[in-house]
């Protein structure tokens, strides 16, 4: 098992350099000259070019690259244009939130989606199945901000019943109201894809060999799905969920801007907007980072549940 | 979605594959193909519904009753009516032309991606699976490129080029390549451990012929079949770049965009955001269901 997860870790290596390459060259390709932002609009020619100087914007591309390599490595991002503060502190200060606002969707949708598609698999061919199916499906279609706006403007504004602006803090510190609809928007995205490979999953499951043996032996029906059927249904669903886990980044980006909820996809688009580059090139570095490492923890996770993937 | 009853098609995984010859005659008819997904009835409605709706994009300046550009302030924020169905926005357009110019640009969006990220995608896999030297160096690419989920390209190609429709399909073609070339390079690689493929080479077939006649036309059911599910993800995808202002920009008319603009007065009226919200959702959720009819018609082997 330890081989294959260094062999993991050794093919992510390429996928690593190219994420920071594609980041290096955002700031690259960037139409205005860095040092020209950096220096503002009045500043006089020399200036500019000891900035350039100083950010080492005359060598050449591959020493540049390197040594953006190791400032990264040294957690030195730049500073962000428009609040002059270190890139890495702001993104460091609205991980948390982020991190909050996905743990708290997958604890929403894992169960529902889970609970629904066990029952539509095992009552299939049912109008509870074929109910069951066809939210998943319309989960599946539904833009994120279509929920959002139903939440904010029904749940929110008009029965007043949960705040929708911005975070108050921490769970243990009074923040669960205001967690609440942002955590529905970004969970509900989940509810379908999970319910529909439950299903799929347990159907498999309920074929198997081990199944028929446990019902021979007269077991109780729920002793049959709870223990047998769904433990071993849940290897793939597992996958799913960490490979979901990786694309609730994306939801989060929208959700976040749309709750005011101080994280790092809307830090990313707020200073996509304004045009402050180092922070918009961190921000997207540390999300294309969190999505690689959250890949690399599924592939670990897999081998570890299921060892038959090792032995191949 | 429902389960289908059992096709002719729902042969086992490892039924004898169809040489290009015979393929004509296990793939099934187009008219067949036509009435399957007729018997099943929400198929058949999402079907008519995707109709209505890309007939009435493409004819937009007919069907439209307004100009979606036309602003009239004393007619601002109006609730639907007999003259205005779905009602006016902020600056007082008629928000049912607009929506259907947004489904114009929105459709387009889905449609880009599908076919650019289709073709090119389609392309390196089956080359990937033709050329073996080719393979470790395409698949190695491909993993970089899945390290980026769409809608950070989306960030990416917006913070250098700028907002705009050209950020948003940059973005969504970038995103679908990699996942296509993955989906083609596994069919094509079934394809060539068949037989008829080493006796086509035995026979001096052009690696060119070999590459479209033998390969290509044996995958592109399955590549087709994953495009057509992946068009709705496209749509959602460029509309929530474009809700997030880094798409289509104003007084472009855009789905996402429109229902990014009605947020800022939902509290006045709701309907300027939800209407879009609504139409994006519905014609997602029909090519959704065309979709897995297709699946379910055509491949019934890329069922999860």
């Amino acid at each position: 098992m330890g081989r294959q997860i260094v062999h993991r870790l050794l093919i992510s290596l390429p996928a690593l350099l190219g994420v920071l390459f594609l980041c290096f060259c955002l700031m690259q390709v960037v139409p205005a000259d860095p040092a020209a932002i950096i220096a503002g609009p009045d500043a006089k020619a020399d200036t500019i070019a000891a900035i350039r100087l100083e950010l080492g914007l005359d060598r050449p591309i591959l020493v540049q690259f390197a040594e953006y390599i190791w400032r990264v490595a040294h957690g030195d991002l730049g500073r962000s244009i428009i609040s002059n503060k270190m890139v890495i502190e702001e993104i460091a200060s609205t991980m948390g939130p982020t991190l909050e606002l996905m743990i708290a969707g997958m604890l929403f949708a894992i169960p529902i989606g889970m609970s629904l598609g066990t029952i539509a698999a095992v009552k299939r061919g049912t109008w509870l199945d074929r109910s069951i199916m066809a939210i998943a499906v319309a989960g599946v279609s539904m833009p994120i901000f279509f929920i959002g706006l139903i939440l904010i403007q029904y749940v929110g504004y008009k029965w007043g019943l949960l705040p929708f602006l911005g975070r108050a803090g921490p769970v243990w510190a009074g923040g669960l109201p205001n967690l609440i609809l942002p955590a529905l928007t970004l969970g509900s995205v989940l509810i379908g894809p999970i319910a529909r490979l439950t299903r799929t999953s347990v159907l498999e499951v309920l074929g198997a060999d081990y199944v028929r043996t446990a019902r021979a032996k007269g077991l109780r029906e729920r002793v049959v799905i709870v223990h047998h059927a769904l433990r071993n249904a849940l290897i793939p669903v597992v996958t799913l969920i960490g490979l979901q886990a990786a694309f609730l980044l994306g939801g989060a980006v929208v959700t976040e801007t749309m709750f005011s909820w101080p994280g790092v996809g809307r830090l990313a688009v707020g200073a996509i907007i304004s045009s402050d580059f180092p922070t918009a090139q961190g921000a997207i570095m540390i999300l294309a980072l969190a999505f690689l490492l959250i890949n690399l923890l599924v592939d670990v996770m897999y081998v570890y549940l299921d060892p038959r993937v090792a032995r191949q | 979605m429902t389960m289908h009853a059992p096709l002719a098609l729902d042969a086992a995984p490892d039924a004898p594959v169809a040489t290009p010859e015979q393929s004509q005659a296990v793939l099934p008819s187009r008219r067949s193909l036509i009435r399957r997904l007729a018997r099943d009835k929400a198929a058949a409605l999402a079907a008519t519904f995707l109709t209505m709706v890309v007939l009435a994009a493409i004819f937009a300046p007919i069907v439209a009753p307004y100009d979606p550009y036309f602003t009239d302030l004393s007619k601002a924020m109006q609730a639907p009516s007999a003259a205005h169905w779905f009602g006016t926005d902020t600056a007082g357009r008629d928000v049912l032309s607009r929506v259907i110019y947004g489904a114009r640009n929105t459709l387009a969006i889905g449609l880009i991606g599908v076919i650019v990220g289709g073709v090119v995608g389609g392309f390196f896999g089956i080359l990937a699976a033709y050329f073996r030297r080719l393979d470790g160096w395409i698949m190695r690419i491909v993993d970089i490129m899945l390290a980026f989920p769409a809608i950070l390209l989306g960030l990416a190609v917006a913070a250098i080029a700028g907002a705009g429709l050209t950020a948003v399909i940059i973005a969504v073609v970038v995103a679908t390549i990699p996942d296509v070339a993955r989906v083609a390079r596994g069919a094509a690689i079934g394809v060539m451990g068949q037989e008829f493929m080493e006796a086509g080479r035995a026979v001096g077939v052009s690696d060119a012929a070999l590459i479209w006649r033998y390969l290509t036309l044996n995958c592109i059911s399955t590549i087709f079949v994953f495009l057509t599910l992946r068009f709705g993800q496209i749509i959602l995808i460029g509309s929530a770049l474009s809700f997030l202002g880094l798409g289509a920009q104003p007084p472009t008319a855009e789905l996402g965009m429109m229902a990014s603009q009605g947020r800022d007065f939902l509290f006045i009226s709701e309907h300027i955001a939800i209407i879009p919200s609504l139409m994006i959702f519905l014609i997602v959720l029909a090519a959704n269901i065309l979709g897995d009819a297709f699946r379910d018609v055509l491949d019934p082997r890329l069922q999860q």
